[in-house]
């Protein structure tokens, strides 16, 4: 019976997300665009820091990356061959650094992650000022419903790839990390291995998603595609949701982007103060996020 | 190469490296005794410099007479935010245990909270005043006032505050809590209390750097995050709790960053900055006086 429950919830969002831009206005295509983005960023982002417990500050540089790849690669190959390339670049940038930044433990990854994103915004920018374009003008980029419509695909594979992870070995593997890395080590959890693989598994997506999100704005600008609210955003909507698994990004996601929506044009301050407020006292009140103290009240009745 | 030998450079280097080192003291001290990663310690400068910006831009007040209402209302905070927040969550053995993260996260929520309500307040614009700016030469190195003033203001504090931590019985505690803190509380010291004057004086010795950075550079809401990530890069060069390798790293790091781009340009200051950052995180994560294994 809960299977076809699923089912048909899923059939039914499917259906519905696929007709959005015909049912609404431009306006809210760009909205459905924007949860679209922030769903599957932090899908991505809980399979290292939800189930690893590497909690990271600085996803924007998968982002970033990704935009930048796939502004270089603008007008040279088609969106079906650049996309993939952006997401490419960087898991391979992930796989790379994966092993000695994820050496460092605890709160220093967590700085270390913030540093690290700066650092490639710094390189990239000087990259671009030594090759004497300090802001690339991009034209005839694709429409906002055609960039929406490969979001949303994004964010349905990011999601089903976090149901995967956490039911797979990685998965397992990544929990026991989270929970005492040296005895999972001792009772023979490739650890090592499985963070490298959790990290290039949450930067894939994310690589994807800035190459596809660049061309939201007719000009690229490194300043604004390694921004590092990106991160931060990503961090407290996967708090406040829950990050334990798939459910608690799409709930986080949603009610940050109302709350975005409503306040950001007016007082874009009110709503950065908001978020700042909520990401306390959840760290506080509900470190497990909303899904977690829903199931813990539901344990516990 | 005549330019790097110069006393100007020197006397740059100097003050860089003499406020690097004062801004990452407050961090310090909070991140030795409490094992708190304080991200908006750069904020509560923010907020010594706009004490100290609005003081003398209305009332003509001198930083150097303001800088103790700075220190005074960012001690005041950091009362506040320990016993409102902290006070609790370091004595449960159940969150003490992820504290360390969850500081983290806290207090970068803080931080944005502090931005934000300065830039209502305030306007994001950049701000100055001019305060003992005329230029004095001192053996051929041309200087403003005003920093000559920070220069010894912040030999004094680090003087002083060596001496307090040898000294004074608070800090000898406060010592006596970085070494260790179970041990400490076995001996007789109030943990608390002094977990409480800790708070106060990390975030005083902000709201200070913030207000004597004021008579230098200008001031806006967003000004802290570079402090917050120099002192972060200055406590773990030193070693975290280690109050003289601390003030050692923050000159260094000035050396670093005015010479490194005395020798290239000031387009690579951030990259530098950052790649010292991360390069000592993954290769000397324990510091270069540092014992403390923060590495798997």
């Amino acid at each position: 019976m809960k299977i076809y429950l699923t089912t048909a919830a899923l059939i039914t969002v499917v259906v519905f997300a696929l007709f959005v831009p015909d049912l609404v206005g431009a306006y809210y295509v760009t909205v459905a665009l924007n949860l679209c983005m922030w769903i599957a960023l932090t899908q991505s982002w809980i399979i290292l820091s939800g189930m690893g417990g590497y909690i990271s500050l600085g996803h924007v540089v998968f982002f970033g990356l990704g935009g930048y790849t796939s502004v270089l690669l603008w007008q040279l190959v088609p969106l079906i061959i650049a996309i993939p390339a952006a997401g490419a670049v960087a898991g391979i940038f992930a796989l790379v650094i994966g092993a000695p930044v994820l050496r460092v433990w605890g709160p220093y990854f967590v700085i270390l992650t913030f540093g690290l994103a700066e650092l490639v915004k710094y390189v990239v920018l000087i990259t671009e000022t030594n090759l004497g374009k300090s802001s690339r003008l991009l034209f005839g980029t694709p429409e906002t419903a055609e960039l929406y419509y490969v979001m949303f695909g994004l964010a349905f594979v990011a999601t089903v790839l976090a149901w995967l992870v956490r039911r797979s070995r990685l998965g397992q593997g990544l929990l026991a990390i989270r929970e005492d890395e040296p005895t999972a080590e001792t009772i023979g959890v490739p650890v090592t291995r499985y963070k490298v693989l959790a990290y290039a598994l949450s930067a894939v997506i994310p690589g994807m998603v800035g190459g596809l999100m660049v061309f939201r704005s007719s000009y690229f600008e490194p300043l604004q595609i390694f921004n590092p609210v990106v991160s931060f955003n990503i961090v407290t909507m996967a708090i406040i949701g829950g990050s334990d698994d798939w459910r608690g990004p799409i709930i986080g996601c949603v009610f940050l982007v109302t709350m975005y929506e409503l306040l950001w044009a007016n007082v874009p301050e009110l709503y950065m103060i908001i978020v700042g407020l909520l990401l306390v006292g959840f760290v506080l009140f509900a470190p497990m996020g909303i899904v977690g103290r829903v199931t813990m009240q539901r344990n516990n009745t | 190469m005549q330019v790097l030998a110069s006393g100007q450079l020197l006397f740059s280097a100097l003050v860089l490296g003499a406020t690097y080192a004062l801004i990452a003291l407050g961090l310090n001290l909070v991140y030795g005794t409490m094992r708190l990663l304080n991200v908006a310690h750069g904020d509560l400068a923010m907020l010594g410099a706009y004490v100290a910006y609005w003081l003398f831009t209305f009332m003509t007040v001198p930083p150097l007479v303001s800088m103790f209402l700075a220190i005074v209302i960012a001690a005041g905070l950091g009362a506040l935010a320990y016993v409102g927040i902290f006070r609790r969550q370091l004595a449960e053995r159940t969150t003490a245990g992820r504290l360390e993260a969850n500081s983290l996260l806290l207090f970068f929520g803080l931080s944005v909270i502090m931005q934000n309500v300065a830039s209502l307040a305030f306007t994001g614009s950049l701000r100055a005043y001019q305060y003992l700016d005329e230029v004095l030469t001192i053996g051929g190195v041309a200087m403003t006032g005003n920093r000559l003033v920070m220069l010894l203001l912040t030999i004094g504090v680090c003087a002083a505050l060596t001496l307090f931590l040898r000294l004074n019985i608070y800090g000898l505690a406060i010592k006596a809590l970085i070494q260790n803190r179970d041990a400490a509380a076995v001996v007789g010291v109030n943990v608390e209390r002094v977990q409480l004057v800790t708070f106060s004086l990390g975030f005083g010795l902000a709201g200070l750097a913030g207000a004597l950075i004021s008579m230098t550079e200008q001031i806006s809401p967003f000004m802290g995050f570079p402090f917050t990530i120099a002192a972060f890069i200055v406590i773990i060069l030193g070693g975290l709790g280690n109050i003289p390798g601390g003030i050692l790293a923050g000159l260094l790091l000035g050396f670093l960053e005015v010479y490194g781009v005395a020798l290239t340009s000031p387009m690579y200051r951030s990259v530098l900055l950052y790649g010292v950052f991360v390069g000592v995180l993954i290769l000397r994560p324990q510091g270069l006086f540092g014992l403390r294994r923060i590495v798997r």
